[in-house]
């Protein structure tokens, strides 16, 4: 081995690693395809096994030629059809392509590693489905020798006769390698891979035994190096491919003698004119002709499939066009003088090289890609020039224009040396098909395997180290995700099970998920085996959440024992795919539906040198969140603090959108003493609060802290003049209590007492939502700042032991920030998930409840009388809407009408009831038209008018007035609701002669019960009510609603309930109320907000007499007095 | 570091970066020293243990900076306005070691070092390789290795 330096073994290596990596998809493929054989694929296959051989053979690597050979030997016979490549075929191939990469890997010890075993496989297999005569053909040994009688190469005889058969010539080519090879800049792999273009290699080598004998008839110094090829070209032009002494080049004829091509020529070739070779000049002018035969040849032999590499073999074997990179040519050329010398005092072949050479080190790159980093190091020399000088000329202008070049080369540069980096995630994706493969057949089980995005690019570094913990999940998968046959079609899914392995990108990340539509996971199982195991306590079993039970598998040390095979079970646990992903700056999560499959989803940092993070401050330090972590940033207003921020137990917790989230400050976990700004004299203060919803102490002047807060209030509801009175409050230090409930239905005059707490904008509390793993928490920082890209710096030894760091990164301003782990964090301060706690479930309720409320909306109808002043109906009671013209509208006796459809419609505004601002004086305006008391009347308006649904507290006390039932922001505007039938009354008393009269069976007046959340709606619905004569009785929800008519059933003729009410529905008080027998008969009305609902039809169901919605008084009315009567 | 503990005799004359610890004068091989700076603005890495100071950008490398004072176990020094921190690499990082004053650079004979006593004023003796008496005063020749190990473990 001597003779080749480790650049050539390693380029021959490297390259036998990509055939190797071909050769295993094409397997599979073959193996897909079955008897239905694709000749370009199988040719693939072929020739790249062919490849390495070659190779392998020139450098004296024994074991991989002998291994390689073999492999042809089957691949040839499936070629022509001999051979079926059922899975036991392609088997053996395959396990003889692992083999070889095994050999490959090791080439230097390769000779030394015993592959017998796969060779008599191969064999075995060759032998089983060759005819008798051939199969003595391929242990049959032919002696190809010189006509000197020296032996050069002894292949099998069948090898030789097959090329003939396919047409081809059989030359054995001897190069020189002083002057055929070096002395043109080339390297003998150079030759060989030229060669391979227009034809195939038998067997290749340089024996430098022969040397001696040799150069008794040769010239001094020459180093043969033997070439036994096959190729379509004929003998009279064959040397233009050669490109060597017309003597040393010798055909095999049909007697499988040598004979020199120049004697050949005038006895085999009949068409072409013999060109002589003797005189090279000749040949030379030539040589265009020669390359036109050649072209030709080249293309019929593409048209007939065989021994033309395609595309991707090119590729493979670094054809000039492909422009691959290499370094390795040139230290090639500049060793080769010392080669030759060194080969001449050292003929062993097979002393085993001591150093292996590192595959890792060198990376392909596209020359387009190094042009133009190339081009942008010439740029960046460029602005240095320039800034040198305008520094120097204290030019400000240039240095900025200086500057901005830089900014912009500097990331283009970055961006280029990145993309350097970056790999296709199918180099990983692709070798799954065999681990299923192989995995669904030692298990007798049935697996597709769908890939998706394999074109995905990652960085290099990420690509290599994700390839571990993707084998293991996919492994997984398959071992126990997919069940067997049988046990799929008893669960009713298809035999074959599907594994789906997916890369996208979202959000700069790359994301893989892995998913099966096997078992899934049993969290409940993986909890038991925690416990048994030792590793969690019960009591946090039972805290736990289903997806925090699943992703117990994580846990170190955890493996349940039925769960280990020799398959996935190799000691590796997924804890340590997750460490793996952690130490990535991933991260890993698992979504399990029992018996329906699992999904594993991964999401990476395309690359890891340069992160996104979240800047935050804490005390005078910048720390750095990466935002693969975090989720989104929460700012509660120093408005809110009390009402969403409360304790459970020790901790903290916020309430994000129905949920708790447990709350770290970051101070505390650091140590570190956070600060805030005084709003009083500007500077930064120690925030020594204990708990987040804490005041801060008083020390500071009042005063101040009454103006600033004045000037800072946040507009909206209308301001009270509550401030002095609340401040005097807090500055007393009356304790408030630290959580309220703001489900439960508080006065509106009272609720703002409570929130509009003097707080400065500056006590808000910012809050970074961050993930680690299944745990969501939030960190409590003093201040937000933007996200930047950070480039990530390990920290020294001396605090690896901080685990609450990732690392550390510059700023701009050239200080160091740390970068924060926030999964060490949730460890360093010991929180434990807050799910299924009883402050959670209680929780969790509220937030359902308030679901219910918000579907507890209204329609209302928004218009407005003058420009800025809004109004609202309920959009049930309004008819429909017409277009009018101002002109139009009649003055008649006092009263406006205007002409329609041969009628006249009564017209009015809202300011001849309430006071409010007088109409707009429009030329187009708007009439809503209602019906009360059977007749129509039109209420003027101008728009915009839009129906909306809202859910709103209504306040039925601040802007109450005849003709005006309360107010509420609708859409940032402060709206009136009105009261359309007072209107009504007061213009048109007459109307409402035909009040409903009240009777009951017994003659005296029937008492309703009237069960309303809203305080708003169940006083204006009793108020109408009474005013109709009847007793009414209310209540705030179906409880209490449900204790009244148990103390009071007897004297209650009717039920009138709200449906979407907390404690109890309306539903279920119906439902209660048929169940009993005392009031199986009792009438209920339903009230909604939504008209024709279909919670009509469940409503009936469960016993409601009658629907009405809320605010349309008559149909009301008129419905008590249908269902009372005759009770 | 290339000097191992002190047990192979040393020979040959040694340049000695002389600096203050406290108030003991200390040296190493300026071969270590791959630089010295001032006190640079440094950020404070919260729950690490004692001895550091902090980190710094040093060109783009981030230096963890250990208080020798602390390390050795000695009083903290409250003026440090003449606090220079001693950049040497040690184990592939470059670690600050900041100490109160550099002094001189000092030649001094490997032959005329004496073995460090158990204890030099209040120092553990098995942070230095030996000691060098000069005409005024003694230098302890600190045993960087041993000084930057990382106790933790």
């Amino acid at each position: 081995m001597t003779i080749e330096n480790d650049e050539t073994l390693r380029m021959y290596m490297e390259e036998s690693q990509e055939h190797l990596a071909d050769i295993e998809n094409d397997l599979l493929a073959m193996e897909q395809g079955g008897a239905a054989i694709d000749e370009d694929l199988v040719n693939k296959v072929f020739r790249a096994a062919h490849s390495i051989k070659g190779g392998a053979g020139f450098m004296g690597l024994n074991n991989i030629k002998a291994l390689s050979h073999k492999m042809e030997n089957v691949l040839g016979m499936i070629r022509s059809r001999e051979m079926v490549p059922n899975p036991e075929v392609v088997n053996i191939l395959l396990l003889a392509s692992d083999a070889l990469r095994n050999l490959i890997a090791n080439a230097v010890q390769s000779n030394d590693i015993d592959v017998s075993e796969h060779i008599d496989a191969l064999v075995r297999c060759a032998e089983g489905t060759l005819p008798a005569e051939d199969t003595q053909g391929t242990s049959q040994k032919v002696d190809i020798a010189l006509p000197n009688g020296e032996v050069v190469f002894s292949p099998a005889e069948h090898e030789i006769r097959r090329a003939r058969q396919e047409g081809k010539f059989v030359y054995l080519a001897e190069f020189d390698l002083m002057h055929d090879v070096h002395e043109k800049g080339k390297t003998p792999l150079d030759v060989l891979r030229e060669l391979e273009k227009t034809g195939f290699i038998i067997e290749a080598k340089m024996n430098m035994a022969d040397v001696g004998t040799l150069e008794e008839h040769t010239i001094p110094d020459r180093l043969p190096f033997m070439v036994l090829y096959a190729t379509l070209l004929d003998p009279t032009v064959v040397n233009t491919l050669f490109k060597i002494d017309g003597q040393h080049v010798f055909e095999i004829g049909e007697d499988l003698k040598v004979r020199a091509v120049e004697e050949a020529v005038p006895a085999d070739s009949t068409a072409t004119e013999p060109v002589g070779q003797d005189e090279p000049t000749e040949a030379v002018v030539d040589e265009d002709a020669a390359l036109q035969a050649l072209d030709d040849v080249v293309r019929e032999s593409v048209s007939q499939k065989p021994s033309v590499p395609d595309e991707k073999m090119g590729k493979a074997l670094g054809e000039p066009e492909e422009a691959l990179f290499s370094v390795h040519d040139t230290q090639q050329a500049l060793q080769a003088p010392a080669m030759g010398s060194r080969a001449k005092t050292d003929v062993k072949m097979n002393e085993p090289v001591t150093k292996s050479p590192d595959m890792e080190t060198s990376l392909r790159v596209h020359v387009s890609l190094l042009d133009a980093l190339m081009n942008l190091a010439g740029e960046l020399v460029l602005v240095r020039n320039q800034l040198l000088r305008a520094i120097e000329s204290e030019d400000a202008r240039t240095v900025q224009l200086g500057g901005q070049r830089l900014d912009l080369i500097t990331s283009e540069i970055q961006e280029a040396i990145m993309l350097t980096r970056m790999q296709p995630i199918g180099n990983v994706f692709n070798k799954f098909q065999r681990v299923v493969r192989d995995l669904a057949r030692s298990l007798a089980k049935q697996v597709t395997l769908i890939i998706d995005g394999s074109e995905v690019e990652l960085d290099k570094t990420i690509i290599e180290a994700i390839s571990d913990p993707l084998t293991h999940l996919v492994r997984n998968a398959a071992d126990h995700g997919i069940e067997t046959p049988e046990d799929r079609i008893k669960a009713g899914k298809k035999p074959t099970g599907i594994i789906h392995l997916r890369a996208f990108h979202e959000a700069g990340q790359v994301n893989i998920e892995i998913s099966d539509d096997g078992r899934g996971i049993d969290g409940n199982r993986l909890a038991e085996a925690a416990v048994s195991k030792g590793l969690i306590t019960e009591d946090q079993v039972r805290m736990m959440s289903d997806k925090e039970k699943v992703h117990l598998i994580f846990l170190p040390g955890f493996s349940t024992a039925e769960r280990i095979t020799d398959v996935s079970g190799r000691g590796v646990g997924m804890d340590v795919v997750k460490t793996n992903l952690d130490k990535l700056g991933g991260d890993v999560d698992i979504d399990s539906e029992p018996g329906k499959g699992a999904k594993v989803r991964i999401k990476l940092p395309l690359t890891l040198a340069i992160i996104p993070s979240q800047i935050v401050t804490l005390g005078k330090d910048r720390y750095a969140i990466p935002q693969v972590n975090m989720d989104e940033l929460l700012r509660i207003p120093a408005a809110q603090i009390q009402e969403r921020i409360e304790k459970v137990g020790d901790a903290e917790v916020v309430r994000l959108r129905g949920r708790l989230l447990p709350l770290l400050k970051l101070s505390e976990i650091l140590g570190i003493e956070s600060l805030f700004v005084d709003p009083g004299d500007g500077r930064r203060k120690a925030d020594r609060r204990k708990n987040i919803a804490d005041r801060r102490s008083f020390e500071k002047a009042v005063e101040t802290e009454n103006s600033k807060s004045e000037a800072q209030r946040p507009g909206g509801m209308s301001e009270g003049h509550l401030s002095g009175e609340a401040l005097e409050k807090d500055v007393r230090g009356s304790k408030e209590p630290t959580t309220e409930i703001p489900g439960q239905a508080m006065h509106p005059g009272d609720r703002r007492t409570r929130s509009e707490r003097r707080y400065h904008a500056e006590s808000a509390v910012n809050i970074v939502v961050v993930s680690a793993g299944p745990l969501k928490y939030g960190l409590v920082v003093d201040n937000l700042h933007d996200s930047e890209e950070i480039v990530v710096k390990p920290l020294g030894r001396h605090l690896k032991h901080c685990k609450g760091y990732a690392g550390a990164t510059i700023m701009g301003d050239g200080r160091v920030a740390l970068i924060l782990d926030v999964a060490n964090l949730v460890q360093m301060a010991g929180l434990t998930s807050l799910e299924n706690t009883e402050r959670a479930a209680e929780v969790e309720k509220e937030a359902a409840a308030a679901v219910k409320a918000r579907r507890d909306m209204q329609s209302l109808l928004v218009f407005r009388g003058a420009e800025d002043e809004q109004f609202a109906v309920t959009l049930s009671q309004v008819e429909r809407i017409e277009k009018i013209k101002a002109a139009d509208v009649e003055q008649i006796g006092g009263k406006r009408i205007i002409k329609y459809r041969g009628g006249s419609l009564p017209l009015f505004s809202i300011d001849q009831v309430a006071q409010v601002k007088p109409l707009a004086d429009k030329d187009d305006l708007l009439v809503i038209v209602f019906i009360v008391g059977g007749r129509e009347i039109g209420l003027l308006a101008i728009g915009p008018v839009d129906a909306t649904d809202v859910s709103v507290e209504i306040d039925d006390t601040t802007l109450k007035q005849p003709g005006i039932m309360g107010s509420a922001i609708v859409r940032d505007h402060t709206t009136q609701f009105i009261d359309i039938y007072s209107m009504v009354e007061t213009l048109n008393p007459g109307w409402f002669k035909n009040k409903p009269a009240v009777e009951t069976a017994h003659g005296s007046f029937p008492t309703l019960l009237i069960v309303e959340d809203s305080n708003f709606f169940r006083n204006q619905v009793k108020s109408f009510v009474e005013d109709a004569g009847y007793d009414v009785l209310d209540a705030q929800d179906g409880v209490v609603a449900w204790n009244i008519l148990d103390e009071r059933g007897d004297e209650i003729t009717l039920v009138v309930t709200d449906i979407e009410m907390p404690n109890m529905n309306g539903f279920e008080l119906t439902k209660k109320i048929r169940a009993d027998e005392r009031f199986k008969a009792m009438p209920v009305i339903a009230l909604t907000t939504l008209a024709g609902d279909a919670n009509v039809a469940r409503g009936k169901e469960v016993g409601i007499d009658d629907y009405q919605t809320k605010l349309d008084r008559e149909k009301l009315l008129e419905s008590i007095q249908v269902h009372s009567k005759g009770r | 570091m290339k000097q191992g503990s002190a047990g192979k005799p040393k020979r040959g004359v040694v340049e000695l970066t002389t600096f203050y610890v406290g108030d003991g004068l200390c040296g190493m091989d300026i071969l270590c020293v791959q630089e010295i700076n001032k006190h640079m603005e440094m950020t404070k890495v919260p729950q690490a243990p004692e001895c550091v100071m902090g980190i710094l950008n040093l060109r783009g490398q981030i230096v963890t900076v250990v208080d020798l004072c602390k390390r050795l176990g000695l009083p903290p020094t409250e003026n440090n306005s003449g606090g220079r921190n001693i950049i040497v690499n040690s184990e592939g990082e470059h670690i600050g070691l900041h100490v109160q004053r550099i002094s001189d650079v000092v030649q001094a004979d490997w032959g005329a070092v004496e073995a460090p006593p158990a204890n030099i004023g209040g120092v553990q003796g098995k942070y230095f390789e030996g000691v060098y008496k000069t005409e005024k005063s003694l230098i302890g020749i600190l045993n960087v290795a041993e000084v930057l190990r990382d106790e933790g473990q």
